[in-house]
């Protein structure tokens, strides 16, 4: 660390700066220093090792208030709570404190922050699905927005290499809407999963309902220990058996002895260079020591998530970009999207009362997109499709909370024994790309170091709210068909605001003219080609799957693209 | 290098071997202050004395607690401490306004306790405290957030994420190490899994 304090332009010059270490920053770093780039991350929060996870091991008597947070730390982390299960105690330290890092809102948006190294890598779902041109093509064909500048094609080779790495468990489905991948072992179904799946295929014509495809391991692989089904991954694991940044390409990273990691340091805005056209580097404020830092390197990559890398380019501003760096088209921080979700249907089963299952699965079921994949399935209604993640389980003794009139022995007896069957799948749904939904500076809001803020302005529009009617009625539907009992639908769209699914993407999109988008088809800033966006904000329509894939996929090939660039002598 | 662990001894584990063995799976030892973190129990001890409420409405809780989860063959809801849960939720995590209905509500039974029998609500017999509450829970039935329904979370969540229950009651695995998707429940003797 000692030889990057100094002022000196030289001791601060990197061949590449990758700004955060989350998903895509990993990925960044692991691929440009095994390509010999000598590399500098900047971190913003805190520094986290492998294995450095204080709440993995511990059981439910550990934790002071067991499953509930003090009001106190509540109220520090209040919009990060919004998810319901962000700010639990197991996991509430991955989680930013609200009243340091403030943001504010003309409509409601959840923005969900782990500031450290590892970033959201730590916290992630890890259900990892790839597009396909039914994705990719969608904007052109229905003339939204404006058109991805790349098809399946171009990235199925890095959705292939991303996979071999990362290590994606699943089944080979060969679903067209849902490419397969290279997968190590999928998990298994349990007993109710297993009927319901047969019946939807046999009620639906050919349905599908697959097991989730998860960025669990099955198997130790690269040298990561295999899933031990504790279902505890979101405290981070110590095992390293799901796909983080701290378990995986980071000690990668590492390896190859090109890796410098700072953490702490909050990166101000690009410096632009007008000679030379292009970024020379980054401005960095030190979290702990409030000192402004200036780093240089041929190659950035700016992979902070959608929100964080828009703000600073939002926030570097010069003669030749009044309004943002690399903003000529107006667009950047616009088309704002995240999933809509928190709508589908449970049901409870009497089948199957003298079976169970082993372990604890982090992983469910998924139903694939099944609307507007061909002209078969095409609606009138609304455009674009969603998906489905659920489960079936027994249920435990949280049941006994809301049957009031119940206590005694008896009630002991049956809380102690495994309830009835419950299977329940909620729905992910696609987001238009809006011009209206977006982000912007707020100068009269300031954080702790003096910085402007984000605003948000970003609502669910008429696409959205058609769509969540299809998503609830067909969920009852295909429960109700596969005999379940009590199916009851819901929607609680007031659940979900934007932000809340924590898969904010689209501010900086890419496409293929510089007049209407940031960046080009290999993730270049078009102004300023040296600067890389590989993170959520460069996704130009958002599909119905999670994304974060596809944001390892994308990395890894625009990281591959610079350095043949850079060897072009061309950044 | 299979970092497997062998099945067979995954139930025999106990909590030390647990930990040491997800540290030499890391390949990295966990340094003492996250061992001992991590060993640190916080179950409150039962019979311990009231940090928050007072001895009076601390006494009426765990009577109401205890019949809500009684001691049968399996420890009841003073065995296992979850007087000195409620009193610790009660003081830091509760909300004022939860606190407020919660406080109202021990003293609701007092009032009803002694009006009825002319003593307080721990000394009744099991029966007659049943019948108390059951008069609480129907008229808490239409309701959201009164006193019944934050004692009866409050005595679930306390019973069965403590200890001697979560471990010893529940079918303890935290780690499973497999999955097993469809098993006959006679394998693990109808015993739910504890929450992991």
């Amino acid at each position: 660390m000692a030889n990057i304090q100094g002022a000196g332009t030289k001791q601060n010059t990197y061949d590449a700066i990758v700004v955060g270490s989350g998903i895509s920053g990993g990925w960044a770093a692991k691929e440009l220093t095994e390509k010999g780039l000598r590399t500098l991350v900047l971190e913003r929060g805190r520094n986290v090792v492998h294995g450095d996870y204080p709440t993995a091991m511990k059981d439910s008597w550990e934790f002071e208030g067991r499953t509930r947070s003090p009001a106190a730390s509540l109220a520090r982390q209040h919009k990060q709570h919004r998810t319901g299960y962000t700010t639990s105690p197991a996991t509430a330290h991955w989680f930013v404190d609200d009243i340091d890092n403030p943001y504010s809102e003309d409509k409601p948006f959840d923005w969900m922050r782990g500031y450290h190294v590892g970033g959201r890598s730590l916290m992630w779902g890890r259900q990892s699905y790839r597009f396909s041109d039914l994705d990719f093509e969608a904007n052109a064909k229905e003339g939204i927005a404006v058109d991805w500048p790349i098809r399946y094609a171009d990235i199925a080779p890095w959705y292939d290499y991303a996979e071999r790495f990362a290590g994606i468990s699943g089944n080979r489905d060969g679903l067209a809407q849902l490419p397969d991948g290279h997968f190590l072992p999928p998990m298994e179904m349990n007993c109710l999963e297993q009927h319901v799946r047969d019946r939807i295929k046999s009620s639906f014509g050919g349905r599908a309902m697959i097991i989730g495809r998860a960025a669990n391991l099955t198997q130790p692989h690269n040298g990561r220990g295999n899933c031990q089904f504790r279902n505890r991954c979101s405290r981070g694991c110590p095992y390293g058996a799901y796909f983080s940044s701290n378990a995986a390409t980071l000690p990668a990273a590492q390896a190859t002895g090109n890796l410098t990691l700072r953490p702490f340091s909050i990166v101000n805005g690009l410096i632009h260079d007008k000679d030379k056209a292009r970024a020379t580097g980054v401005r960095v404020i030190d979290a702990e020591t409030n000192e402004v830092i200036e780093f240089h390197a041929k190659v950035i990559f700016l992979c902070a998530s959608a929100v964080a890398s828009t703000f600073i380019l939002l926030n570097s501003t010069s003669d030749r970009f009044p309004n943002g760096f690399g903003n000529d088209s107006g667009e950047l921080g616009h088309n704002l999207m995240d999933h809509h979700f928190k709508v589908g249907a449970a049901g409870i089963s009497d089948d199957f009362s003298d079976r169970y299952y082993r372990g604890h699965r982090p992983n469910g079921i998924y139903i694939p997109r099944f609307r507007n994949i061909d002209k078969a399935s095409t609606r009138k209604d609304y455009l674009r499709g969603f998906g489905y993640q659920g489960s079936a389980s027994r249920t435990d003794w949280t049941r006994g909370i809301k049957e009031l009139s119940l206590f005694g022995g008896k009630l002991k007896a049956d809380l102690i024994a495994p309830g009835p069957w419950r299977f329940g799948i909620g729905s992910w749904g696609e987001c238009l790309p809006y011009h209206a939904n977006k982000l912007y500076l707020n100068k009269n809001v300031r954080d702790k170091w003096g910085q402007p803020t984000v605003t948000f302005d970003c609502g669910w529009k008429e696409n959205e709210l058609a769509m969540r009617k299809d998503m609830k009625q067909s969920a009852i539907e295909m429960l109700e068909a596969a005999g379940l009992k009590e199916v009851t639908g819901f929607d609680d769209v007031a659940l979900s605001n934007p932000g809340n699914c924590i898969h904010e993407m689209g501010t900086a999109r890419m496409g293929r003219d510089p007049k209407t988008s940031v960046l080009n088809k290999w993730n270049q800033v078009h102004a300023s080609p040296n600067v890389f966006v590989t993170d959520g904000a460069c996704m130009t329509s958002n599909g119905c799957v999670n994304p974060s894939l596809t944001y390892m996929a994308l990395t890894a090939r625009a990281a591959d693209h610079a350095v043949s660039e850079l060897k072009k002598q061309k950044l | 290098m299979n970092l497997a662990p062998a099945n067979a001894d995954t139930q025999l584990l106990t909590r030390r071997d647990a930990i040491q063995r997800a540290a030499l799976l890391l390949g990295v030892a966990l340094t003492p202050s996250v061992l001992q973190g991590v060993l640190r129990a916080q179950t409150p001890a039962a019979g311990a004395k009231p940090q928050h409420l007072t001895a009076a409405q601390f006494e009426t809780a765990g009577a109401v607690a205890e019949r809500i989860l009684p001691r049968t063959d399996t420890p009841g809801a003073i065995d296992v401490g979850v007087p000195a849960f409620i009193d610790l939720m009660v003081g830091k995590f509760l909300t004022a306004a939860e606190r407020r209905t919660f406080t109202a509500g021990l003293a609701e039974v007092e009032t009803k306790s002694n009006a009825a029998h002319r003593v307080a609500f721990a000394k009744l017999a099991a029966a007659q405290q049943d019948a108390l509450l059951k008069a609480m829970a129907e008229a808490a039935q239409t309701k959201s957030g009164t006193f019944f329904h934050l004692i009866k979370e409050l005595t679930i969540l306390g019973f069965f994420t403590s200890e001697p229950i979560a471990k010893n009651v529940t079918h303890y695995d935290p780690i499973p190490g497999r999955f097993q998707g469809c098993i006959p429940l006679a394998e693990v003797g109808n015993r739910a899994w504890t929450r992991n």
